[in-house]
């Protein structure tokens, strides 16, 4: 019997589950190993009857508490996929304001707004934003935005013949020194790769851009050493602060940052 | 030395590039950098640059590169095909001289036959400086080593309008002939050499201890409060180890595709400045603060690879002070300030950053990574976490350990562990006691009688059963020490008239974790064999009749001769401070305590580099030492 998986999207842009799609032909070795009964943005079949089930998206709302854990119940794995799951998503930026005030700034000052006033409409209800594994147990988190599609055949892969997880701990200049890459902080740029997490293989410093940590930090960066070299090459302390909340508030809330 | 006209050579160049049987890489720009990689045509060719982001050690020890080739169903491995001839245009010598590193390290003892193949499968085609990279000091580090020799296999240096070349090899020689030139006039032989002359002065930034001497600056420092300094600023990133030339340390893994079947086992660069270099199954990590990782690659370099290959190896090519942003990793300044900081004199050894010319003659005599098939042949369960695995090869032929020896164990789609052999020397099947303590042990223990495993060793120095011929013989096994203590308790009970006394003291955490039951009460009622054993804790109501308390308490409870006794301690790192501390003040000389120490022993063969305490390399030198040739060495007890 194949296991049974179903996708599920909480707040986030469902970037996640394309890259899923973008696996293409590979998808058919991919059905070969479980039954999708459930995937919004591949097929039009739906079940409740799975084993595992793969989330992408931050948890926003009471309503989204409720169905986790409901999920949570029901799936033998629960697979998280991308940093909005995983971390909260740079919507949780929202999180250094109140709840309640985020809400009357985005739905309640423009027209039309009469359906979502008040607490009688739970759509549109707000708490502060979560990563999944806050609210239930996380067996398997896949991280990045959006996440590698190799890497999920490769967790795939890792969860079925029951491996560790292949998610390295070293920081993305491994990968991005491998790629024979000009160093961002060379070329002006400034990066997180000297604290993020690697796996991805490093895409963007690999053309043109910046590190931006969205698969989180290793688990142990050195952030003031980090710091120091950000503030060497010229950022400032409140570019700096945007850079390392960008996609890591978790952790700025994490350890008491308000 | 023949000179060929600029245009001619771009012909020569070119005319490679159209040849089918040959691929042509050379340095390009990449940006404001310059890069090795494929040319297309000549005109990409730019001998003119001062260094690559990525030494042409990529060419030889790729960032991945696949080892084999695997089908888990039918347990077959295969090597790789072999790659299309490399020619490689416009090497400078400092990388030169990083390859003659590379190939003595790959070529020795166990030769590296993945190495090699890709090895003697390349033609280098070297460059002559046109300009020095702002952190290149190869002109400081050349300084008192005369003229070595150097691989290559042509030799170009730019005169102007004409271009030098100079045959290293007949296969370089034949080469050449297949471009347009002419015998260089003697005015030319010499304007090549002043040229050699230039670019190595240019190349200089006041390095004020030479290479002969880093062995004693650093000797003389490992405790230096400069580590600390400088290490604090450290990113761990690893920058500075990926883009040396002499960085060959790798790490192995398995990638199975999603036929769940299929796959290859790849190695890839790994560094010492990562945390995770040094850690092992069970979750230990050796080298877990920075600053003894920050200060490992320096000694390395300097002290640790003069020690084993005679060589220092840095070669001034600047690339990782180049790539470090905190600006930390560059050797010059490092060496300077050290040098600054102490009062001693600084002799020199002889050892240098160039060794010998390479000997491509060399040859592999087996796959030094595919494993040979083996079959379990009796699996028995010992307790919740350990199994018992009775192993054949199925070649037939024994394993041929001798006592403390391990072998590498083999699940493609998994990978490899190291455990050590726990039955004696003889017989056709050999026997492993496994923890289940990672990916490969899990896997093995799911496993069952007549699954194929792949085995390759026995690897590692073993016990000296010659030397401790005559001699009362102290076995001090904690945890699972016991397992490869084993395998030479039982070749001195079968040798027995051989030994003297023979004293057993066993301890564990408690009577669960009790290895061997049935064979411990036989060893307590062999005559001549002295047993006590004990566990840290026992619960109350639980049944065990040997002592309670950890293993140096029972250390009194035996009485010998300290100068006629060898004491065999194994167990985990934290018994061996305490055990030898007592052995020493019972009066037992260092060089009668034998101990057997765990390290992270990826490769088995002395390649990879993970299980080194300072510079040894513990699947080769060891898992067993005499305590008093690795008492010294500050990583062995930390």
């Amino acid at each position: 019997m194949k296991p049974k998986v179903a996708f599920f999207d909480f707040a986030s842009c469902e970037g996640c589950q394309l890259q899923v799609v973008n696996l293409e032909e590979a998808i058919l070795d991919v059905l070969a190993l479980v039954d999708i009964v459930s995937f919004r943005e591949a097929m039009k079949e739906h079940s409740d009857d799975y084993d595992i089930a793969i989330i992408e998206g931050s948890i926003a709302r009471p309503i989204d508490i409720d169905r986790i854990k409901k999920i949570r119940e029901q799936a033998s794995i629960l697979i998280t996929i991308g940093a909005c799951a995983h971390l909260g998503g740079v919507q949780r930026l929202g999180n250094q304001w109140d709840a309640e005030a985020n809400k009357v700034e985005v739905y309640e000052r423009h027209p039309g707004s009469e359906i979502t006033k008040g607490d009688s409409n739970p759509y549109f209800a707000q708490i502060k934003h979560r990563a999944v594994s806050e609210i239930v147990k996380v067996d398997a988190a896949i991280p990045g935005c959006p996440i590698d599609s190799n890497e999920f055949g490769k967790v795939l892969v890792a969860l079925l013949t029951g491996k560790k997880l292949p998610i390295p701990d070293y920081p993305v200049c491994v990968e991005c020194k491998k790629n024979e890459n000009i160093c961002v902080f060379e070329t002006g740029g400034f990066c997180m790769g000297p604290v993020a997490r690697a796996g991805c293989g490093a895409p963007c410093p690999t053309h043109g851009g910046e590190c931006e940590a969205c698969r989180g930090y290793v688990d142990h960066p050195h952030t003031q050493a980090h710091g120091e070299v950000l503030k060497k090459y010229g950022l400032s302390p409140d570019d700096i602060m945007t850079k390392r909340t960008m996609y890591n508030y978790r952790d700025f809330e994490d350890k008491g940052g308000d | 030395m023949k000179i060929i006209s600029k245009q001619d050579f771009d012909a020569f160049i070119n005319a490679l590039i159209q040849d089918e049987s040959l691929d042509v890489e050379g340095v390009k720009a990449k940006g404001d950098k310059f890069v090795f990689g494929p040319l297309d045509t000549a005109t990409e060719l730019r001998l003119d640059y001062d260094v690559t982001i990525l030494p042409p050690k990529k060419y030889f020890l790729p960032q991945y590169e696949t080892m084999m080739h695997f089908d888990i169903s039918t347990g077959k491995a295969t090597a790789p095909a072999m790659d299309t001839k490399k020619v490689i245009v416009g090497v400078h010598p400092y990388d030169l001289i990083a390859i003659q590193q590379m190939d003595k390290y790959f070529f020795d003892t166990n030769v590296d036959d993945i190495y090699l193949q890709k090895r003697k499968n390349s033609l280098l085609i070297g460059v002559m400086p046109a300009k020095a990279s702002e952190k290149a000091f190869y002109g400081d580090l050349m300084k008192n080593a005369g003229t070595p020799e150097l691989h290559f296999d042509l030799m170009v240096t730019d005169l102007g309008v004409l271009y030098a070349v100079l045959p290293g090899t007949p296969e370089g020689a034949q080469l050449l002939s297949r471009a347009t030139s002419r015998d260089a006039q003697p005015q030319e032989i010499e304007a090549a050499k002043n040229k050699r002359q230039e670019a190595i002065d240019r190349a200089t930034r006041g390095l004020k201890v030479g290479p002969k001497a880093w062995h004693s600056l650093l000797s003389n420092n490992y405790m230096s409060s400069i580590w600390k300094e400088m290490a604090d600023q450290c990113l761990a990133c690893g920058s500075c180890t990926l883009v040396c030339p002499t960085c060959f340390c790798y790490d192995v893994n398995d990638e199975v595709g999603l036929d769940l079947n299929t796959g290859v086992r790849t190695r890839t660069w790994d560094g010492c400045l990562l945390r995770d270099f040094t850690k092992v199954a069970p979750g230990e990590i050796f080298r877990e603060d920075i600053v003894e990782r920050y200060r490992h690659r320096i000694n390395r370099k300097g002290k640790y690879l003069p020690e084993s290959m005679g060589f220092v190896a840095c070669v001034g090519c600047g690339r990782c002070s180049s790539q470090c942003v905190p600006d930390i990793a560059d050797p010059v300044n490092l060496i300077n300030k050290l040098a600054e900081a102490t009062m001693d004199t600084i002799p020199d050894t002889n050892m240098g950053h160039v060794p010998e010319k390479s000997d491509l003659g060399i040859i592999a005599s087996d796959s030094l990574y595919i494993p040979r098939t083996a079959t379990i042949r009796r699996m028995m369960k010992l307790t919740k976490t350990e199994t018992f695995f009775e192993i054949g090869l199925d070649d037939g032929q024994p394993l041929g350990h001798v006592p403390g020896q391990f072998v590498e164990v083999s699940i493609y789609g998994v990978g490899e562990a190291p455990i050590s052999v726990s039955s004696p020397p003889g017989g056709n099947t050999f026997q492993l006691i496994v923890r289940n303590v990672g990916d490969l042990t899990n896997k093995l223990h799911s496993l069952s009688e007549g699954d194929k495993i792949g085995i390759r060793g026995p690897f590692g120095t073993g016990f000296d059963t010659e030397g401790m011929r005559g001699k009362n013989i102290l076995f001090i096994g904690g945890g699972l020490g016991i397992v490869p203590m084993r395998s030479l308790i039982k070749y001195v009970l079968n040798n027995r008239a051989d030994y003297g006394k023979v004293m057993i003291l066993y301890g564990c955490k408690d009577p669960s974790e009790l290895l061997f039951k049935d064979e411990i009460s036989q060893w307590e009622n062999t005559p001549g064999v002295e047993m006590h054993r004990t566990v840290d804790t026992c619960a109350e109501g639980e049944n065990w009749d040997g002592q309670v308390g950890v293993i140096t308490t029972i250390m009194p409870m035996v009485t010998f001769d300290p100068l006629n006794t060898i004491a065999v301690v194994v167990g985990p790192p934290i018994m061996y401070r305490f055990v030898n501390r007592d052995l020493l003040n019972m009066g037992m000389p260092e060089e009668n305590i034998i101990v057997s120490l765990e390290r992270r022993m990826k490769c088995g063969v002395g390649k990879c580099g993970h299980c080194q305490i300072n510079g040894i390399y513990v699947c080769k030198e060891g898992p067993v030492f005499n305590y008093k040739d690795i008492k010294d060495e500050p990583e062995a007890f930390s």
